[in-house]
């Protein structure tokens, strides 16, 4: 069952759907938006407030670089006025299911207007050799197929193999809400489409917004008083995933995440040997696994160079409400608080 | 005469064709009889009931003075992987299994009777080569000496001669005449009615149902033959419409 | 020179040692119940019982997160059921055993990316089952030394009513009971060991290092013992090759490991005394000269 083939059985589903079910006129009541992911939604609600109703379609702890949308999917979308997504090519399969439901909505990218970051292509991300026969299409990850083949287990070919790792080998890196002054751009562009679809909340809108700016103003100075007090030679990190690059601009860190830790790739011995020598030449004190994906082999990292699980980083998703990382602003406390105490000089 | 194994109004069948329509007849120890009959006429279904193969339809076969283990069986087609990498000597030495179990080795007891019965097959000189490099006739000569090794007081042989050489069919009916003499019941079933002549005393002529059984020129008259052919014939439908009574 | 290219590292990295190990331990364990699996013709059966067991492990992993236990316990379950439902159908019905096996492999496999699929987690479950060979920790490497040890002793034991069942198995039928419990005997076994492999090279590479060993060792000797023998000697060599290769090119090591086998088995079927395309080549030329 590919990914083709199962885009195609829910197509179906949502034609014969659409012939059958009633058009979706406007009801009174909150406006129905849709967020492609955990995160997103959270922004969502907070400027939009009791206005709108928010569906987020990759729930918490979700992986949206592999994420295969469902009918039910299509159905949100369909009657969405708006639809919120990252951009910079995270949701390779959103254009798909855009078509698929036929969305007439407002669509809104988050990262509009943002300077995005180039992620450095190194020998390390430079993953080709590692695709089966045509992995992935760099620039454009439209092809839905390139992500699910991953998760796509019944094709008896490749599964070690993923084909079109989309972050890192996009050309941009898609991960801008690690760094609180990009998340206000987000709300920003959210509060501006919120205004034009439904001019009547206009003003709520707007002081929505104004509220979720300070706040975010204060985690922002939050994590940079944190992360301040790190120590010259303790601000690398390493971790499973090529998610932080945004935070490490931000706040003067490094992030180090070779291939092959990643949810997409398997490792070589070259990675993970590379990985070692380095926490050892640099007596890097701790390594951090995220909330997503396999931490088996940063645990023999760990194991080997006496570093320490520094904690879980959350990197694309939030976690279950009530969770550590229940909003964005929890989660950034979170992950901040993480490496604070990890790389801390108390430590 | 003590009877062997007795088949006692013993229907056998696969789903709703029945090959073998109520059959009486007993077999006596050491007895050499031959089975023949029409194709299709169940004289191989009449084996596997015996081994316990296919469970009767009705009746049942009797185990009198030859216990149901005792029996050594040779079937039709042998399932024998030939690519499977097993030497002569191996493949005869299965015979033993049930002296010396899953665990047991080919010892000093029974190393001689090993050779012995490869000798008496006439593949002397074979006993290292694999079964693959074998030709049928060869092959047929090493499952006779397992089964010699099986020292079964029962012995069936379903077909054993087709398609084999006379060289070899010549030697093997000799090891059958050897078991005779040993007194072992042996139940073969044969196309060959020349052979059947020439070297069973007995036979039992089947076509579904009894025919004639007894001594091999009494039932292998053209009459008998006829009727054989007649019945399976008319018996291309259900069994109770065939012709009455057997006999 | 030649120090550096193949000690060094295993000198200088504990986690290579600890692959090179667990590549060991699935050789001794997995590649003769291969050379088994190649003589009885079921050697897509292999491949077939991965695709089964990888549902029961999913289960596992839902049930309990990422816990060896819970995988390994999930993965056997699933593995013998479909195992033993297919015994059974072979036995009872018309139906042959590729049939039966395919068709329980198949509702295996849908019902687990049922259960995934709707319990709404969207993690890429089947990344996290496909375990790799660098990554071996305490627990998993025991885990496979037990297997190895496991699958040792039981063909010990079983090593004639196997050949047997393998050879002529309706003679063994005729005179033993232990047919029945030969060949489940045996497909348990294969579970194990697929089991055991997918947490070192994921189940699909570990159906590779039971397979290709044997089928190369077929070109160079006949009898059983030596096919075990050299069908483990290629195992273990694969492993250490795959991992060096991993190590010096920077490939994955699951693949790395199971493309040098297949490399020895090209070389085998090329030039394989015993039936390889070179050798037959020249006998045939010997024939018409």
């Amino acid at each position: 069952m590919t990914t083709r083939r199962s885009f195609l059985a829910f197509a179906l589903t949502v034609a014969v759907l659409s012939l059958v079910a009633p058009s979706t006129a406007r009801p009174d009541g909150p406006l129905p938006v849709v967020a492609t992911f955990s995160i997103l939604g959270d922004v969502l609600e907070r400027v939009g407030g009791e206005h709108v109703a928010v569906t987020t379609l990759v729930g918490p702890n979700g992986d949206t670089h592999v994420y295969e949308p469902t009918p039910s999917d299509a159905r949100a979308v369909r009657g969405a006025a708006l639809l919120m997504t990252n951009g910079l090519e995270f949701e390779g399969w959103i254009d798909r299911l855009v078509d698929v439901a036929e969305f007439d909505g407002e669509r809104v990218v988050a990262t509009d207007g943002i300077e995005p970051i180039v992620p450095n292509e190194d020998a390390h991300h430079d993953g080709e050799e590692n695709h089966d026969g045509d992995a992935h299409d760099d620039g454009e990850n439209r092809d839905g197929d390139a992500h699910a083949e991953g998760r796509d287990a019944t094709a008896a070919d490749e599964h070690t193999e993923r084909a079109g790792d989309e972050h890192g080998h996009g050309a941009f890196d898609p991960h801008a809400w690690h760094d609180p002054e990009l998340v206000a751009v987000y709300a920003d562009n959210v509060a501006d489409a919120l205004a034009e679809i439904d001019p009547d909340n206009a003003s709520d809108y707007r002081n929505n917004l104004a509220a979720y700016h300070a706040e975010l103003a204060v985690l922002d100075s939050e994590i940079e008083a944190m992360m301040a007090a790190l120590p010259e030679n303790r601000r690398i990190v390493v971790t499973s995933h090529d998610a932080f690059g945004y935070f490490g601009r931000a706040y003067g860190l490094t992030f180090e995440a070779p291939r092959g830790l990643s949810t997409e790739d398997e490792a070589s011995a070259t990675d993970v040997a590379v990985l070692i020598r380095q926490i050892r030449e640099r007596n890097l004190p701790a390594v951090f696994i995220e909330s997503i994906g396999d931490r088996r082999l940063l645990d023999q990292i760990a194991r080997e160079t006496g570093a320490v699980i520094g904690g879980t980083l959350y990197t694309g998703a939030l976690s279950e409400p009530g969770g550590p990382a229940g909003t964005y602003l929890d989660m950034m406390r979170h992950n901040a608080t993480t490496l604070r105490r990890a790389l801390g000089p108390n430590q | 005469m003590t009877t062997a194994l007795a088949f006692r109004d013993l229907s056998l069948g696969y789903r709703r064709h029945r090959a073998v329509h109520r059959l009486e007849a007993e077999i006596a120890t050491g007895s050499l009889t031959a089975v023949v009959g029409p194709n299709g006429a169940g004289k191989s279904t009449l084996l596997k009931g015996v081994v316990g193969a296919l469970s009767p339809l009705e009746g049942h076969v009797s185990f009198d003075a030859v216990k149901r283990e005792d029996v050594a069986y040779l079937p039709q087609r042998s399932t024998i992987e030939r690519d499977f990498p097993l030497s002569v000597l191996e493949l005869v030495a299965m015979g033993l299994w049930r002296e010396i179990g899953p665990f047991g080795r080919v010892g000093r007891a029974t190393r001689p009777r090993l050779a012995e019965a490869i000798s008496a097959v006439g593949l002397d000189g074979l006993e290292a080569r694999p079964i693959g490099s074998l030709s049928g006739g060869q092959v047929q000569r090493a499952l006779f000496a397992r089964l010699l090794l099986q020292d079964a007081r029962l012995v069936l042989l379903d077909e054993p001669f087709t398609a084999i050489d006379a060289r070899t069919v010549a030697d093997l009916i000799g090891v059958v005449r050897r078991w005779h003499a040993e007194g072992r019941a042996v139940l073969a079933v044969l196309h060959d009615i020349e052979a059947v002549r020439a070297h069973f005393p007995r036979t039992l002529l089947l076509a579904r149902e009894l025919v004639a059984h007894g001594p091999t020129a009494d039932v292998l008259t053209a009459a008998n033959r006829f009727r054989a052919h007649q019945m399976c014939e008319a018996c291309a439908g259900p069994p109770h419409t065939c012709g009455g009574d057997t006999a | 020179m030649i120090w550096n290219a193949v000690v060094q590292p295993f000198v200088e990295f504990g986690f290579m040692r600890r692959a090179l190990l667990g590549g060991v331990a699935i050789s001794l364990g997995a590649t003769p119940v291969g050379v088994f699996l190649m003589l009885r013709r079921m050697s897509l059966t292999g491949d077939a019982m991965a695709h089964a067991i990888l549902p029961g492990a999913a289960v596992g992993y839902l049930v309990a997160g990422l816990s060896l236990g819970a995988m390994t316990v999930g993965g056997l379950v699933a593995g013998m059921t479909v195992a033993l439902l297919s015994g059974f159908v072979t036995r009872v019905t018309r139906s042959g055993e590729d049939t039966s096996l395919a068709a329980f492999y198949l509702i295996s496999l849908a019902l687990g990316v049922l259960i995934v699929s709707t319990r709404g987690s969207n993690v890429d479950l089947m990344h996290v089952l496909f375990g790799t060979v660098l990554a071996l920790d305490d627990a998993a490497l025991a885990l496979l030394c037990v297997i190895a040890s496991l699958s040792l002793v039981t063909l010990a034991l079983l090593f004639r009513p196997l050949v047997l069942e393998c050879a002529d198995p309706e003679f063994l039928r005729s005179v033993s009971g232990l047919s029945a419990v030969t060949h489940f005997g045996f497909l348990a076994l294969i579970v194990l060991n697929l089991v055991g492999g997918f947490h070192a090279l994921g189940t699909l590479m570990a159906v590779g290092i039971m397979i290709l060993p044997a089928a190369a060792a077929r070109f160079w000797v006949e009898g059983i013992g030596g096919l075990v023998t050299v069908a483990v000697a290629i195992a273990m060599l694969a492993s250490l090759c795959g991992l060096l290769l991993s190590y010096h090119f920077d490939l994955p090591s699951g693949p790395a490991i199971i493309l040098a086998a297949g490399f020895v088995y090209g070389v085998s079927l090329s030039i394989g005394p015993a039936g390889g395309l070179l050798s037959q080549a020249l006998s045939h030329r010997r024939l018409e000269a």
